[in-house]
């Protein structure tokens, strides 16, 4: 079936059965392992995206405890409540935890959960990996925390900024924490993102055309796609600054050619973005919940998703409006600012278009709505004060002061914690399957509004008569006293509310009376199911008919799907079967059958934790010998997804049947294997971006002469890139060896062998040629980047080695292509990327 | 969209793209001309730095205003927002990096 060709609505209907049994065979098939062997397998999104809120909560109350022992200290100017010390790690360990461990994992689990029920299907597009990144999570979480108990935890600010974070300035293992277990964590983000994009794109109900899909999906999308890109630049300062400080390589070090200010460009390339990945999701929130609670139909549908547009590339040309006062010449300047500038524009045309839904509708002043009038007020403030803070001068005035400190606590609970608020109140009688108890909600509302605005608005003040942030006492400053009294007065104001949001919340899931089917009566897919949703969401998917514009579901829709009537009803093959559609028009092309509960997340994500242990304790050796139990996981975690024998078609509707997975060429793997080469891209660019920058921009002393030998270099790059090269041509040979039913054994293990003698000249250039990357900052980022050609070449040679294994095994068959599609173009990606790096590499020997 | 969905959804990135890769290319032709000296060698009433960058800036306006010309007009969604996108992108160009007309360079 085409992408194009979609069966009419009534070819896609099944004959009703009865709901019960349709309920109970689902169950079976869908739900946890009983106990506690459920905790450790269970891989369902909904019990994934409700661990990943619960964890973030509990990480928020951590770091709003952080908040308050700040407050405390500040409330008076010769404060002894806590030595200067402490106090470092406390901001930092709470700006970190608010950043990485509350607010991305939050948008992540509130997107695994909603998805799949918004686009009408039952799971997201890879189960394991929801499952992995959640572990992934919890054991960086569980790093940074312990860290925080022993008094070891990061103190450099949450950006952490060389070379204050160096090993010069911050010995011991401190900023190591911050580095390892924040990149941990962002493993989780990365998985999330890759499923996340790839569940919108392939995974929604048959008929539901991107331009009809709901709004929060468009947000989504963009945040996932912000994600890929904006992820990497960290994960890359990250591994640069540990490496700098486990091994002595100077990428930040200007007395050895290196640059304090790479790392802000690579932090703030990710830390931008970062405010509106945050924000998208948030705002998605309330595109979803403002024309419910106004029973109305969302306002400008097209220019919110243009608007998306917009903030997805703009927001990504705006990070060096941190690094204003570093010294950048006034055209770069006058560039950001302006970028800055203009970003404000496609958030206006958003807050517009929600004015205007409210305008034309009936709002309902529901507890949503009051968290949503909360996020005007606040949001629209902490907007302008980032228009204020776009211009240059006024900039270099507030900077570093309270004043910046209350824009982004304006921005970032404005924009973010209000809509989540709204729409953990939206959505929690469905969450829970209860009702709310009235009152707390509306109380806990306002003593969060009244503290906030108290704790914040002040603060402003404070930094506008010149209080810098992040110091701990300031005896000399009288005039600053009364302002930080308010501001500490007011923030255990706002400490209470958010205990009583918790309150409400406990309360409603314990003691609340049972809620009624779709209480807001929604017209959207996610409320047309029961409460709290079953483990497989719908008993049969939605048909086109039900998914035509982006107000489907309604109580209709889902008595229809209940009684099997939609497509794919039921499981009566005992697997987890999901439909697999075209991005554009969404039709039906195949059946992807999901993994079952499995321990392999956990084991995998615990392998990882292992290797980041060794390396947070300085044991390199026993860090790479740790790396084996990694590798062992990752293969096993494929040769899961082998099937035992051959897989017959699936009757999605009467008489329409599709392929499985196991036969179909776009699969799901392939899509999120393209997403993840999207990141790595992003990742090799930022590497490249730091080698021009290193070499071109960076003062400091001239790098040493070279080394080796020129012609011995040149040798060893060709002989490299050649191998690769020939590597290249195998995979796509050996899949139509395998179609035209030869056997490809010797020829991948000719591609294996190709690969394996790319890495050994590459390994020869690192030896021999490179010279000690010690010395210099522009030798150091030449060794980081033949290592990150190693590293790809390595993982190309374990795709050569899956294939070859099934190929051994007789896996591989026509049809049956196994691991060669994505050994392929994973094997493509490294050839392009080794012959950028060879060009790099010579322009950057010839500019010496 | 008829049959070509990621098709149209790079066509509707295409415009905002175009800005991107005009802001990268101007920003780094910026930091290369900075540290090569390029500010300081003429290049008719401008120097050859700033020459460089407007050079830039112009193809990025190029490309950006062709493709909202070839985009065909419509009011539907599927026609509507790769135009939009488009527009976001060419006029994102036009702003961001007109401080290359009046801004010292170096």
């Amino acid at each position: 079936m085409t992408e194009n060709s979609m069966p009419p609505a009534d070819h896609l209907a099944n004959p009703p059965q009865p709901a019960l049994r349709l309920h109970r065979e689902l169950t079976r098939v869908w739900s946890n392992a009983p106990g506690i062997r459920g905790v450790f397998t269970a891989v369902n999104h909904s019990t994934i995206g409700l661990r990943f809120m619960c964890t973030a909560l509990i990480f928020f109350g951590i770091g709003g405890l952080l908040a308050m022992l700040i407050r405390t200290q500040l409330a008076t100017r010769k404060g002894a409540f806590l030595d200067t010390e402490i106090y470092n790690q406390i901001f930092t360990m709470h700006g970190s935890i608010m950043m990485f461990l509350f607010a991305i994992p939050m948008l992540e689990g509130l997107a695994m959960y909603l998805l799949p029920k918004m686009l009408g299907t039952r799971d997201m597009a890879f189960p394991r990996l929801s499952a992995f990144g959640y572990w992934c999570y919890l054991f960086g979480g569980l790093i940074l925390i312990g860290a925080l108990l022993m008094g070891v935890a990061p103190r450099d600010g949450w950006f952490m900024y060389t070379p204050l974070s160096g090993s010069t300035y911050s010995p011991g293992i401190n900023a190591d924490v911050w580095l390892l277990g924040v990149t941990f964590v962002e493993i989780s983000a990365l998985a999330a993102a890759v499923e996340i994009t790839v569940t919108i794109l392939r995974m929604r109900a048959p008929g539901m055309k991107l331009t009809q899909m709901p709004l929060f999906a468009w947000y989504i999308l963009g945040a996932a796609v912000m994600m890929l890109a904006g992820f990497p630049p960290l994960i890359l300062g990250s591994v640069l600054l540990e490496i700098e400080r486990a091994f002595g390589w100077p990428f930040f070090d200007p007395e050895r050619g290196g640059d304090p200010l790479l790392w802000q460009h690579l932090f703030w390339l990710f830390g931008h973005p970062e405010v509106y990945i945050i924000f998208l999701p948030a705002a998605g929130i309330l595109s979803t919940v403002i024309p419910v609670l106004s029973r109305t139909r969302i306002l400008g549908y097209g220019a919110i998703v243009a608007s998306i547009l917009g903030l997805v590339f703009l927001s990504f040309g705006l990070w060096v409006h941190h690094m204003f006062a570093v010294g950048i010449p006034h055209m770069a300047l006058a560039f950001f600012s302006a970028a800055s500038l203009l970003v404000a524009v496609p958030t206006a045309v958003q807050v517009f278009a929600w004015i205007g839904t409210m305008w034309k509708g009936r709002p309902q002043l529901k507890l949503p709505m009051l968290y949503i009038l909360g996020f005007f007020f606040t949001f629209v403030m902490g907007g302008l004060t980032g228009v204020m803070l776009a211009i240059v001068p006024f900039n270099w005035q507030a900077h570093d002061t309270a004043f910046v400190t209350a824009h982004l606590h304006y921005v970032l609970i404005g924009g973010f914690v209000f809509p989540m608020m709204a729409g953990l109140a939206y959505w929690l009688p469905m969450i829970s399957g209860r009702r709310r108890i009235k009152g707390l909600g509306e109380l806990a509302f306002w003593t969060i509004l009244v503290g906030f605005h108290g704790t914040f608005f002040i603060m402003h003040l404070t930094g506008l008569v010149g209080m810098p942030r992040r110091i701990d006492v300031y005896p000399d400053h009288p005039e600053w006293e009364m302002l930080n009294l308010v501001s500490s007065v007011f923030s255990f104001v706002m400490t209470f509310g958010f205990a009583l949001f918790a309150l409400d919340c406990i309360l409603q899931a314990w003691l609340g009376k049972h809620a009624r089917r779709d209480p807001w009566k929604a017209p959207t897919l996610d409320w047309a199911m029961a409460l709290p949703p079953p483990a497989y969401n719908f008993a049969s998917l939605p048909r086109p008919d039900m998914t035509g514009s982006e107000y489907a579901g309604g109580a209709e829709v889902a008595l229809t799907l209940a009684r099997g009537e939609g497509v794919l009803p039921g499981a009566p093959r005992g697997h987890r079967e999901v439909l697999v559609t075209g991005i554009g028009h969404a039709s039906p092309q195949h059946v992807a059958i999901l993994p079952a509960n499995t321990a392999l997340p956990i084991q995998f994500a615990a392998s990882i934790g292992v290797f980041v242990l060794m390396m947070l304790f300085g044991l390199y050796y026993v860090a790479l010998a740790a790396l084996l139990p990694v590798l062992w996981f990752a293969w096993r975690w494929a040769r899961a997804l082998v099937p035992a024998g051959s897989v017959p078609p699936v009757e999605i509707a009467p008489g329409l049947q599709l392929p499985t997975h196991y036969d179909s060429a776009a699969t799901l793997t392939g899509s999120g294997l393209a997403c993840f080469l999207f990141a790595n891209g992003t990742f090799f660019a930022s590497l490249i971006f730091g080698l021009a920058f290193i070499t071109l921009v960076s003062p400091g002393p001239a790098p040493p002469p070279l080394e080796g030998q020129a012609a011995v270099s040149a040798m060893l790059i060709a002989g490299g890139l050649l191998a690769a090269a020939l590597a290249s041509l195998v995979p796509g040979r050996a899949l139509k060896e395998v179609s035209e039913a030869g056997s490809p054994l010797r020829l991948i293990a000719f591609g294996l062998a190709a690969n394996l003698a790319a890495l050994a000249a590459l390994a020869g250039l690192a030896i021999w040629q490179l010279g000690d990357p010690r010395v210099h900052a522009q030798t150091a980022v030449r060794a980081a980047l033949l290592g990150y050609v190693a590293l790809q070449l390595f993982i190309t040679a374990i795709f050569a080695a899956f294939a070859l294994d099934q190929a051994r095994r007789g896996e591989l068959a026509a049809g049956h292509l196994g691991a060669l599609r994505h050994w392929n173009l994973w094997q493509g990606y490294t050839l392009a990327i080794g012959a950028i790096s060879a060009a790099v590499i010579w322009a950057q020997v010839l500019s010496q | 969209m008829k049959g070509r969905g990621l098709l149209w959804l790079g066509l509707v990135a295409l415009g905002p793209a175009i800005w991107a890769a005009a802001f990268t290319l101007v920003y780094a032709l910026h930091g290369a001309g900075c540290a090569a000296g390029w500010a300081g060698i003429d290049a008719g009433p401008v120097s050859l730095h700033r020459l460089l960058m407007l050079l830039g800036w112009l193809a990025g306006i190029t490309a950006g205003g062709w493709l909202l010309l070839r985009l065909p007009a419509g009011k539907d969604r599927e026609t509507w927002l790769p135009r939009a996108g488009a527009l976001i992108g060419l006029f994102a160009t036009l702003f961001t990096l007109v401080p290359v007309l009046f801004a010292s360079s170096c």
